[in-house]
């Protein structure tokens, strides 16, 4: 979204009269992007049609907020993060298991997972990403698969452009080994 | 496959044709993820049909709802006046009665009670936050380590560990 549009956007989600029709904009705009990026952390669909909703929900609770420091979408992409990564804590917590094992639980139930196509090799790589820290696994989706430039990660995970390089390259070099072992 | 009649130097197909594209690219500054060999063009996630077409409507539908809700307190304003009003009460009751006795202090915790409370309860606290609130200055370091160092201890390590010692400047006479 041009910034000239976002900023005008944001001024009608602020407005009482106009906040509905702009929310409506604002779902279309961005739902499909938040939602695989929800998706590819908590992978499960169920659960990320919840956090996405949730998301959108705390997004229209506290448009008011908004400072404009970031853009919107970074703003957005961060509250998405939260809430996915608060969602999979609150999980292990209530089942009584480690973050760790709660991981691998999750890959495990991607083999009957009727929205998952993937075959043994996209099986492996969700292996692989649970193996790794929660940053290099979301810097490595979001430039990977989700195709996002390291400036608009950088927003969005606070981090330097240099840090996220090298997150990303030892996300690259751990997957590598794991896909190529045996 | 592109060939220099001069050379047997090969090009990857379309090299040249993209060239101009690539460059322009490079110099707006967007940068391309190189795709990799060994990992799959998808990772294999679905979506069911129709599911980002009737999400606008199912956001709306839960907005709704959560707004309705906000209006149905309302018609409880006047119960929760009183109910304020007895809290109230209460306070002024209750507040008078514990004023004349002394105030629970920190000192009257039990350290076991502490204990018990920060074993339970996730802090998620991080170790810059944890330094701030803890004093630095007076702790040492045989606060926060289980086996207590003696000096000797610590200069046997460094004289393993440390390939020259000389380089750390110790004053020995304080060891000896």
């Amino acid at each position: 979204m041009q910034l000239l549009a976002e900023e005008a956007l944001i001024d009608e989600l602020k407005s009482p009269e106009t906040r509905e029709r702009a929310f409506g904009v604002l779902v279309n705009t961005y739902k499909e992007r938040l939602y695989w990026h929800i998706r590819r952390i908590v992978l499960n669909h169920d659960d990320a049609d919840d956090v996405l909703q949730n998301t959108f929900i705390k997004v229209y609770r506290n448009i008011d907020g908004f400072k404009g420091d970031s853009k919107l979408y970074s703003w957005m992409y961060r509250i998405a993060t939260n809430e996915s990564l608060t969602f999979l804590k609150q999980r292990s917590k209530k089942a009584g298991i480690s973050d760790e094992e709660l991981k691998t639980r999750m890959v495990e139930n991607l083999q009957a997972d009727v929205y998952f196509e993937g075959e043994e090799i996209q099986l492996k790589l969700q292996q692989a990403l649970a193996t790794l820290p929660d940053k290099q696994k979301l810097v490595f989706n979001m430039k990977y698969y989700q195709e996002m430039k390291y400036e608009e990660i950088s927003e969005v995970l606070e981090t330097s452009v240099g840090a996220l390089k090298t997150s990303y390259h030892l996300a690259v070099k751990k997957i590598e080994t794991y896909l190529k072992a045996d | 496959m592109g060939e220099n009649e001069e050379n047997n130097f090969k090009t990857p197909e379309g090299y040249f044709e993209s060239f101009n594209e690539r460059l322009m690219g490079k110099i707006r500054g967007e940068e391309e993820t190189e795709k990799l060999s060994f990992l799959p063009k998808s990772d294999g996630f679905s979506v069911p049909e129709g599911y980002f077409q009737n999400l606008d409507q199912k956001m709306s539908s839960r907005l709704g709802d959560q707004e309705t809700k906000v209006i149905s307190l309302k018609t409880y304003r006047k119960y929760f006046y009183g109910a304020v009003a007895a809290a109230a009460v209460f306070l002024v009751i209750f507040g008078l009665n514990f004023n004349t006795e002394t105030p629970v202090a920190f000192e009257d915790l039990a350290s076991a009670e502490i204990d018990a409370y920060l074993e339970s309860t996730e802090l998620d606290l991080s170790s810059y936050e944890l330094a701030e609130m803890v004093p630095i200055d007076e702790i040492e370091i045989n606060d926060v380590v289980e086996e207590q160092l003696e000096s000797e201890n610590i200069l046997e390590y460094l004289d393993e560990n440390i390939e020259d010692i000389d380089e750390l400047n110790l004053n020995f006479e304080d060891y000896e």
